[in-house]
């Protein structure tokens, strides 16, 4: 790391954290808030708020001025160990700094409430308080202090490049922020902006805006109902992410994952609307038939590939039109006339939406919480089941059985899950209260297919014969087909099960009832298949990986929500920061190639060892 | 319907034309960015960045003058709209160029994302100037077919011959830029090192020939056309700018572009088919022949019939989709 970059970053640091807003006293919604920052009380918006004062604020910048100065000193002149210390106990300090500044705040923030609440004020004061972008930078700053350290012990000069496969997405997430902080600064005015400000006070108001508009996107993971629907949202992204990082890892760039959602929901729909029989049959059929529709529709330009070398990328773009004609076909009328021939079709509920006929009882996936045990709003048992089935079901494959061939330890693991729902259902429930703004989230078990989806996605990838054929095709094709894999079979299979990987999420909205109905809907949500990309890169196509990305777009999507209520900032702020993220993995992070490139990687982590050996000595 | 009767054959043509122009300067723009060596799946966010730029740009400048009088016609803000297509259009295609050329991201991927870009950033910008996130306002200066600026040749613009040649000065333009790309690209010393670096780089680098500013050219050419192609859509085609208004125009031209084997008059024989069938297809849509639906997938399933019968005998540039190190 070149020597200057640490005092830049300093420099940095200190320089923005004395224009951010570090606490918010109070905003009303709309986005309106009381800014403290370090060279006073920022109040755009003209909120009413009582007196309100943290006198330590200024000198506590001053303090981090010092420490932001020492540590570039420390760089700079300090070397070996000396600097390693240097730099810990200075991050060190920083964290304590950090700890004492959030408590000062919230203890502030609750006398306050406390003694006008006493005062006979009917509702507490300060609403929605919270630290804000000063404070964020100086925990993160201190971080960075930290790892700086440990990269100047021994062994740990290779540390990012060893965690690339974090490194690189968690830098691309963070440029992705700043360009879509910028975005915003550019164009939404500060909220209720009454007289003009100050430099000082505009640079404040406006950091604080992106700053909201951030504390919004990641909003729902504070609250119960917010986590729900944000795997509610997850549950797509996370098939439409496998069937991409499936692709990825043959080598194939799926971009079909829409089209194969929408041939997916189709055959859902079939089988919803026409299979008889009892619901242990017809919902795994129905689960299965989706899968198959995907399959089906991602199997055509394998074969085309296969057989003609047609790019599968086009092709796969082409198919996603050609699907939503398809969908246009079965759900927007009922009447078609063939060469003068009306035909009518029996798919399409009556009414204006374009919408299918509701699927039968029995090929419906029940929401999560039913599946937990409650039973819509209100108190309830919280049944044991599913969480003792799961627990057994882990602890089984990755403890018990562990000694097993894979074949048994699977089936023993499952064993013990099932063992495991039976104790759990017999064992008597824990009582809870369900609140209605949690049972109005339509998270239902289709979220569970998307957990064991990606439970197969590990196993094929990299515990079988097949997978690991996938994947010597991806990395060296040549070398593949001289080793005795057959690649035309191979491009058609794995088209297909990234196809049915990706049809399987109409589970969730047809089977699953994700969009408030259980129909096929023409609103379906089919462009998640994009954002399939993003998460298959975000998550480095790993399994954990994909489902973490998944997960933190739940969370960014859910967000957005609350971004359009207070902000009148469009949703499709995220759309954007997850292009972004996509660009900027794709450009590697803008880092140095040795983050990127497996071989120039080792390459740097070998020139690095005998300095370490020597450092040691 | 007749389907021989002059009127419908006019029409069929006059239409295959419009249809045909926009397929035509993104499929050239596309036969330079792939000649020099990289792939721009790109060009679809190009069309849409470029379509929204011309109308944003003649709905501002316009709206002064509209309100002063709304009868007010002032015949250079189209082509200013134009001029803000192909900035839009350059500026979309550098970010895909810095990032496939200057740090070697997978082509492939560097252009879907910027197509993800051009399906959410248009979104946020009407709702900051219009206040809805699916089109613009409605424009009132849009590119006007030639008869307009030839008043004097009233008489020949009211035979079939004069409605189909009745095109707006941009289908020309299109059909002009065969000869012209062919020109610049086969027969000039500047289109010889654009296509050598797209074969053997290596080999260029070696003769002296900048591989990474040969290729920046053809990314940004790219830009240009495909951004005219836009401002097609947007400010003659119709007036306003809807939300993914490229429609799979963009994929539709890479398509023509391997089918028309990189080359400008086979690009021209290829884009003539689809603009034809998008055409048919429009002037069948109301006679009730067959469901509008499949009528709308033809030319995308035409796009993968002519995908899986073409492509094993045309060859691409050989180092199509490989950054260059140096």
């Amino acid at each position: 790391m070149s020597r200057v970059l640490v005092p830049l970053v300093s420099l940095f640091f200190a320089l923005v954290a004395a224009a951010s807003p570090w606490f918010v006293v109070t905003r009303a919604f709309g986005g309106k808030g009381v800014l403290l920052a370090p060279f006073g009380l920022v109040n755009p918006g003209g909120v009413r708020v009582p007196d309100f004062d943290l006198p330590w604020v200024p000198l506590a910048f001053w303090a981090w001025a010092v420490l932001a100065v020492l540590a570039s000193l420390a760089y700079l002149f300090l070397t070996g160990r000396n600097r390693a210390r240097a730099l810990y106990l200075l991050g060190g300090l920083g964290l304590l700094l950090f700890a004492l500044e959030a408590y000062a705040f919230y203890r502030q923030v609750a006398e306050v409430n406390a003694a006008a609440l006493e005062a006979g004020a009917r509702r507490p004061p300060l609403k929605r308080y919270s630290l804000s972008l000063g404070l964020y930078l100086q925990l993160f700053y201190a971080l960075f202090l930290l790892v700086l350290a440990r990269m100047h012990t021994p062994g740990g000069a290779g540390l990012l490049v060893r965690y690339r496969g974090v490194v690189v997405p968690a830098v691309s997430l963070l440029l992705a922020m700043v360009a879509g902080g910028v975005l915003v600064w550019l164009l939404r005015p500060i909220p209720g902006l009454r007289e003009p400000l100050s430099t000082y006070g505009y640079l404040v108001a406006k950091l604080d805006l992106v700053t909201y508009t951030f504390q919004l996107l990641f909003g729902p993971v504070l609250t119960l109902p917010g986590l729900f629907q944000s795997a509610l949202i997850a549950t797509p992204l996370i098939f439409t992410g496998l069937s991409v990082a499936f692709g990825f890892k043959a080598g194939l760039f799926n971009i079909g994952a829409p089209g194969q959602l929408i041939m997916g929901a189709v055959f859902a729909m079939f089988a919803g609307l026409y299979l008889p029989g009892p619901r242990f049959l017809v919902l795994p059929a129905a689960i299965a038939a989706a899968a198959l529709g995907g399959a089906f529709w991602g199997a055509i330009p394998g074969w085309l590939k296969a057989r003609f070398g047609a790019h599968e990328v086009i092709n796969t773009i082409m198919m996603n039109y050609v699907a939503l004609s398809v969908m246009l076909l079965l759900l927007s009328k009922n009447e078609w006339s063939f060469f003068g021939h009306v035909v009518h079709f029996p798919f399409k509920a009556p009414g204006y939406e374009p919408k299918s006929l509701e699927i039968s009882e029995a090929a419906r996936i029940p929401l999560f919480l039913n599946l937990l045990g409650f039973k819509g709003a209100g108190s309830g048992e919280l049944s044991l089941a599913l969480p003792l089935a799961l627990l057994l079901l882990v602890l089984g494959y990755y403890l018990f059985f562990r000694k097993l061939e894979l074949g048994p330890r699977v089936l023993a693991s499952l064993a013990a899950a099932m063992a495991g729902y039976l104790v759990g259902g017999w064992l008597p429930g824990i009582p809870a209260q369900v609140g209605a703004d949690l049972a109005s989230v339509r998270l239902n078990g289709a979220f569970l297919i998307a957990l064991f989806s990606v439970a197969f996605y590990n196993f094929y990838m990299w515990r079988t014969k097949h997978g690991y054929e996938l994947r010597a095709v991806g990395l060296a094709p040549k070398a593949a087909e001289y080793a005795g894999v057959k690649i035309t079979q191979k491009l058609v299979l794995t088209m297909a099960i990234a196809g049915a990987l990706a049809g399987l999420a109409a589970t969730h909205y047809v089977l699953g009832g994700g969009i408030d109905e259980y129909r096929f809907k023409q609103s379906i949500p089919y462009n998640v298949g994009f954002d399939g990309i993003a998460v298959a890169l975000m998550g480095q196509n790993t399994p954990i990986g994909v489902t973490l990305a998944a997960g933190l777009f739940g969370v960014l999507l859910t967000g957005g929500l609350q971004l359009n209520l207070q902000l009148g900032i469009s949703r499709e702020l995220v759309l954007v920061l997850e292009a972004l993220i996509v660009l900027f993995i794709a450009a590697g992070g803008f880092l140095p190639r040795y983050f990127t490139d497996p071989l120039l990687a080792a390459e740097f982590l070998k020139r690095l060892a005998p300095e370490a050996e020597k450092e040691v000595a | 319907m007749d389907i021989l009767s002059t009127a419908f054959l006019v029409a069929l043509v006059a239409g295959a034309l419009r249809q045909t122009t926009p397929l035509l300067f993104t499929a050239l723009g596309g036969m330079f960015n792939e000649r020099s060596g990289v792939v721009n799946i790109a060009l679809e966010a190009i069309i849409n960045f470029g379509a929204l730029a011309a109308a944003v740009t003649v709905q501002l400048l316009e709206a002064p003058y509209l309100a002063a009088d709304p009868n007010l016609r002032i015949w250079w803000i189209p082509w200013v709209g134009v001029l803000a297509a192909i900035v839009a259009g350059v500026l979309t295609a550098w970010v895909h160029a810095v990032v496939s050329i200057r740090y070697r991201a997978d082509q492939i991927v560097s252009g879907t994302a910027i197509n993800m870009l051009s399906f959410g950033l248009p979104s946020i910008v009407l709702l900051f100037l219009y206040h809805n996130t699916t089109a613009s306002k409605e424009v009132v200066h849009r590119i006007l077919p030639i008869s307009s600026y030839l008043p004097f040749l009233q008489d020949f613009f009211a035979t079939p011959l004069g409605r189909i040649l009745d095109q707006s000065p941009l289908v020309y333009l299109a059909f002009l830029l065969v000869p012209v790309t062919y020109f610049a690209l086969f027969k000039t010393p500047w289109g010889l090192r654009v296509r050598s670096v797209g074969e053997h780089p290596e080999a260029a680098d070696s003769l002296g020939i900048n591989v990474f500013l040969m290729r920046y050219q053809g990314v940004l050419l790219s830009g240009v056309l495909a951004g005219i192609a836009g401002a097609y859509l947007s400010i003659d085609q119709i007036n306003q700018f809807i939300r993914m208004m490229a429609a799979g125009r963009g994929f539709i031209a890479l398509a023509a572009l391997i089918f028309g084997k990189w080359h400008p008059l086979g690009i021209l024989g290829a884009t003539l088919l689809f603009g034809f069938a998008e055409a048919f297809r429009i002037q069948i849509e109301g006679a009730g022949v067959l469901p509008s639906p499949i009528l709308q997938a033809f030319p995308y399933v035409l796009t993968m019939l002519v995908l899986a019968g073409f492509i094993g005998r045309a060859r691409p540039p050989a180092a199509i989709g490989k950054p260059y190190e140096k």
